[in-house]
């Protein structure tokens, strides 16, 4: 058989590379000038890293698995984000969950003093995440901000209804914005022209293009990402911004990886179910391109690690 | 540039350097060089001096080299009687040296423990610290505070003074205080008031005279550096960032003296204007502000019943000059606001009052006027109220919405009219159906009980085209009337401006402009597709015609409806030109090259999925059909309207296939390459009888008067066969022309 010559793309453009961390750690993200992992055809000058997601509060709601998994760590943040990097993870998300009116509705004096703790408490690279509700994300966000200063955090999110307040936050302090779309390649773009209109560097923003689980819209989602990167790669410099996804969250929200009563036999055994369906999510948007992906449980973070080295070795 | 205000300036920073220089001179022999110098609390040394020269002054001594630089940027000549040049360049060099040397002055007083000023008990703030500098400084950037007011002087009555700084606060601008005249400023006019200073009521008193104003501009400069990523000595980036985003201008009060005029200059630098209330020369042409450079206002001539009226129009003006956009986000109506309400039906017996509707007598007309012709807010009912009116009564109702913007176009007018329903109609109890003259509202007796009034239709709608329409919109007046003669001869008056604009839409040819507007909404599932809109051609939704989009534009510059330059023509009876080819091309992922805008065989327009019509040639009927989206019956080629959308959507160009809006059939632009309407041998019978009129003028106009009854549709023809036999007994032209396949 004569051999097949591989086809090779020349892409014009190239991914943002985005800077996180203090002088003590520091990560970089992005800089691809190809498809994921195509070694042959570009460069893939920094693996994509892997996030693991911490709470300010022990989150209730979680499955029983994972917060076995994680154990008495998760009553602190400090002590979950270092066991989280005893574990390999490349940065934490910090989720000031208790900042929602329906939970503590804590404030940013709280916000702030958590920051503190977790930076003090570990070198790696932090992502800080409001309650998600605008009001309360800009007063939180704003004291994380401060108390960030000097150890480029990225805040967010972003939202197309409330961007402003935590990208003036960013340009002051020098940190980096998460800027999340519905599902939706133009909005994606739209929100990254309105950041950087505002002053803040292409190379200050991570967008969250939002993300389905397997079995949940994951293929859309793998769809809007392909073409955000291929849009990115061929030259539109507003499409080429790394990509951050809440893997963790939305695989371990399904049924499929909480149901233990009143499924079929052929489901087997929850743990492995739960773990495989996160590690499954996650594989599928490295593939799409993504090059955070914030995991829940330590065991998917280890093995996504383990994958991402395999694919990142050129042969 | 006036004379008069370039020799003032020159002036008075020739004073002010040479003041600097001798209290500089002093202050080194007396401390010597070494001597700390800074405002205290801040990271960014002698602000002004730093964003300006990246010189950082932390001794005395290092203030000899700015000082150096003051004295080098004075013109050395003032403007002479014989000869006259453009003397804009040596007023504002006169304006940075008149900058650096109050900047010096400011710093040497920190170095005699003199600042912040002391004055008869009361301490004056002096220089905004970082902290606040942040916290102001977040606000300013993400709009909640839409910008600054640097008052300096003294206003005619401390009535006054506290109606002004009333003003600014209600629109949350942040105010510095500073200056005198004749030893008075409006620092003591407002304590003398009771009124309350400081960093809690956005209020900032710098100083007592002129020289502490540095501290506004100080405060400017760190901003660009903190949030505009500037690096110190940007000189350029610095002052442009102030144009663009910080949006501060001086209100001068009382008489402008050289060295005011000195200070205003260096302002001007930055992009901020000034507005005094006496007799000054202006400076209208825009430039190196924004819009107006100086802007005299003389207070007593002012319009307005009393000082109070006179003060708010005074600050009305400043927000006008400046380019102010404010906020506003809650509409404040006594009944629930939201989209939930939109679609609410108010029955009979339910509501309180009805207008229009049969017989009734209702218009709405949005008119655009000059800046000063409108009185931002002002809403007035003009005859009896909802609750002075007969229960289940049926009244008459005009509604004239009077705006005013500096981008505003004429244009845009029936473009905000048609929002008048959308924004009524979600108060909880109005129901509002129609626009122009044939409105039909209807307000439930639940609301009119909670307090709901005429005037709050004005509330609604002021707030709602702020919101919305800021880009454009820069005032909002709305009057209301509800006496019968007066809405009958006021709608004979909007029935004009309606036939006017009719008129407009109708000479609004593609051939009269040079530029088409893009719609890439659709892009979310329909990746390639481009819709290029242009004045005789509707997007293919039919929902944005091309002043839609070209407002849309003006409104969201980085939305979706884009700015296609049509350039140079390839072939005009198609629709082609370079310009929307490559917009096209850069758009649909490189994958559309070509795309005419008329032609249905030659490189047609790509269809989305949410066309109104879709159009298909029929070969053997020589002609073309059209299937509208609400006919779900058979089409005689076969296949119903979802399957043919199927087909032909998704963004793919198909020769023979396209989709297109329903108003397109009407153009003078329908597919002229291919014969126009004549080729056009089925349509669905809906689509017939809603343009049955529209129709009927195209048919005239195409010298067929007779053609509408020779279209079949689904009631005589699902087939081919049957067509072709519906189309010979009619003797259609289609069959006659030239073989619409070649």
């Amino acid at each position: 058989m004569p051999p097949v010559e591989t086809p090779v793309e020349k892409w014009a453009g190239k991914i943002h590379e985005v800077n996180l961390g203090g002088d003590a750690r520091r990560l970089v993200v992005g800089g691809e000038t190809t498809l994921p992992f195509l070694h042959f055809e570009g460069a893939i000058p920094h693996p994509p890293a892997v996030a693991v997601e911490v709470q300010d509060r022990p989150p209730a709601s979680w499955a029983p698995e994972l917060r076995a998994s994680w154990g008495e760590a998760m009553e602190d943040p400090a002590s979950w984000a270092k066991k989280a990097v005893e574990y390999g993870a490349d940065l934490i998300v910090l989720y000031l969950s208790s900042a929602h009116p329906d939970d503590q509705n804590t404030g940013p004096q709280e916000a702030k003093k958590t920051v503190t703790r977790v930076l003090s408490t570990v070198d790696a690279p932090l992502i800080i995440l409001g309650p998600g509700i605008a009001e309360k994300d800009n007063e939180v966000l704003v004291a994380a901000a401060e108390a960030a200063a000097g150890r480029r955090v990225a805040l967010g999110f972003c939202e197309q209804k409330n961007y402003r307040t935590i990208i003036a936050a960013c340009m002051a302090n020098n940190h980096v914005a998460v800027a999340k779309t519905p599902v939706e390649i133009n909005l994606a773009k739209q929100l990254n022209i309105l950041i950087c209109d505002m002053g803040l560097a292409p190379d200050s923003i991570l967008m969250d293009p939002t993300t389905g689980a397997l079995g949940y819209g994951l293929e859309y989602t793998y769809s809007v990402m392909e073409r955000l990167r291929l849009a990115g790669l061929q030259g539109d410099k507003m499409a080429a911004m790394p990509m951050f996804c809440t893997v963790g969250e939305e695989a371990w929200r399904q049924k499929e990886a909480r149901a233990t009563e009143g499924i079929p036999a052929a489901w087997g055994d929850i743990a492995t179910r739960a773990l495989r369906w996160e590690e499954l999510t996650a594989m599928t948007l490295l593939l799409a391109g993504a090059d955070v992906v914030v995991l829940r449980h330590p065991q998917v973070v280890q093995r996504i690690k383990a994958t991402i080295q395999k694919l990142m070795t050129k042969e | 540039m006036s004379k008069f205000i370039a020799s003032a300036a020159i002036r008075g920073g020739q004073e002010i350097v040479k003041e600097a220089d001798q209290l500089l001179k002093e202050t080194l022999e007396k401390y010597g060089p070494e001597q700390k110098v800074g405002f205290a609390n801040t990271a960014y040394y002698l602000p002004v001096i730093y964003a300006y020269t990246a010189h950082k002054v932390e001794k005395l001594g290092d203030m000899i080299q700015p000082m150096e630089q003051a004295k080098a940027l004075l013109p050395r000549r003032m403007p002479t009687e014989k000869l006259w040049l453009p003397y804009l360049g040596e007023t504002l060099d006169a304006g940075v040296a008149t900058l650096f040397a109050e900047e010096i002055i400011s710093g040497v007083r920190h170095v005699m423990g003199v600042q912040p000023e002391k004055q008869n008990g009361y301490t004056y703030n002096g220089p905004i610290d970082d902290i606040q500098l942040r916290t102001w400084g977040i606000q300013l950037v993400d709009g909640r505070m839409p910008g600054f007011a640097a008052i300096v002087g003294r206003a005619k009555t401390n009535a006054i003074a506290v109606k002004i700084v009333r003003e600014l606060q209600q629109r949350n601008i942040l105010i510095f205080l500073s200056g005198n005249v004749n030893g008075k400023g409006i620092v003591e006019q407002l304590l003398e008031e009771g009124v309350e200073l400081g960093y809690d009521t956005f209020t900032v008193p710098f100083g007592s005279d002129t020289i502490s104003a540095i501290y506004a501009l100080g405060f400017a400069a760190r901003s660009a550096l903190t949030f505009g990523g500037m690096k110190p000595g940007q000189a350029k980036d610095v002052l442009l960032y102030n144009k663009n985003r910080v949006h501060a201008f001086v209100l001068a009060l009382g008489e402008v003296d050289d060295l005011k005029y000195a200070t205003a200059a260096g302002a001007i630098t930055y992009g901020f204007p000034t507005i005094a209330d006496t007799v000054i020369p202006n400076i209208m042409p825009t430039g190196i502000t924004k819009y107006e450079h100086v802007v005299s206002m003389p207070f007593d001539d002012i319009p307005g019943n009393d000082d109070m009226e006179r003060a708010e129009r005074l600050i009305q003006r400043c927000i006008e000059v400046r380019g102010l956009k404010l906020q506003i986000t809650k509409v404040p109506i006594p009944v629930s606001y939201s989209a939930a309400f939109e679609g609410e039906r108010i029955r009979r017996g339910d509501y309180q009052v009805e207008f229009g509707g049969r017989g009734g007598v209702t218009f709405e007309l949005l008119l655009s006027k000059k800046l000063d012709e409108v009185e931002d807010g002002k809403i007035t009912v003009v005859g009896p109220d909802l609750d002075a009116m007969p229960v289940d009564s049926n009244q008459p109702l005009g509604v004239v919405v009077e705006v005013a913007g500096r981008k505003m176009q004429k244009d845009f007018e029936p473009v905000l009219e048609r929002q008048i329903h959308h924004f009524v109609n979600m108060a909880e109890g109005v129901q509002h159906i129609g626009q122009r003259d044939i409105p039909w509202i209807r307000i439930h007796k639940n609301s009119v009980a909670r307090g709901f009034r005429l005037r709050h239709f004005g509330d609604i709608l002021y707030a709602r085209l702020h919101a919305d329409f800021g880009a454009i919109v820069d005032k909002v007046q709305v009057t209301l009337y509800t006496k019968q003669d007066k809405v009958r001869e006021l709608r004979e008056q909007a029935r004009q401006v309606y036939n006017e604009r009719n008129e407009r839409a109708a000479n609004l040819t593609d051939e009269s402009v040079d530029t088409f507007y893009s719609c890439t909404l659709c892009q979310s599932y329909a990746p390639t597709h481009v819709c290029i809109i242009n004045p005789e051609r509707v997007g293919l939704c039919g929902a944005y015609n091309w002043l839609d989009c070209k407002a849309s534009y003006e409104i969201n510059p980085t939305g979706p409806n884009q700015p296609v330059p049509k350039g140079a023509v390839i072939d005009e009876s198609k629709g082609e030109w370079e310009g929307s080819n490559r917009f096209t091309y850069q758009h649909s992922q490189q994958q559309v090259n070509r795309m005419t805008l008329y032609s249905l065989m030659d490189a047609p327009t790509t269809s989305c999925g949410c066309f109104e019509c879709i159009m298909m040639i029929i070969p053997e009927a020589n002609g073309v059909m059209i299937l509208s989206r609400d006919d779900p019956s058979m089409s005689p080629v076969g296949m119903t309207f979802s399957t043919l959308a199927g087909m032909a959507g998704g963004g793919l160009q198909t020769p023979g296939v396209m989709g297109h809006g329903k108003f397109y059939i009407l153009s003078k632009k329908f597919i002229p390459k291919e014969g126009g309407f004549k080729r056009v041998v089925w349509i669905s019978s809906n689509l017939k009888e809603e343009l049955a009129e529209g129709i009927k003028e195209v048919c005239q106009r195409i010298g067929e008067p007779d053609l509408m009854d020779k279209i079949a549709d689904e009631r005589v023809a699902t087939t081919v066969e049957d067509l072709v036999a519906f189309l010979e007994t009619k003797e259609h032209p289609a069959l006659s022309m030239e073989p619409i396949i070649q």
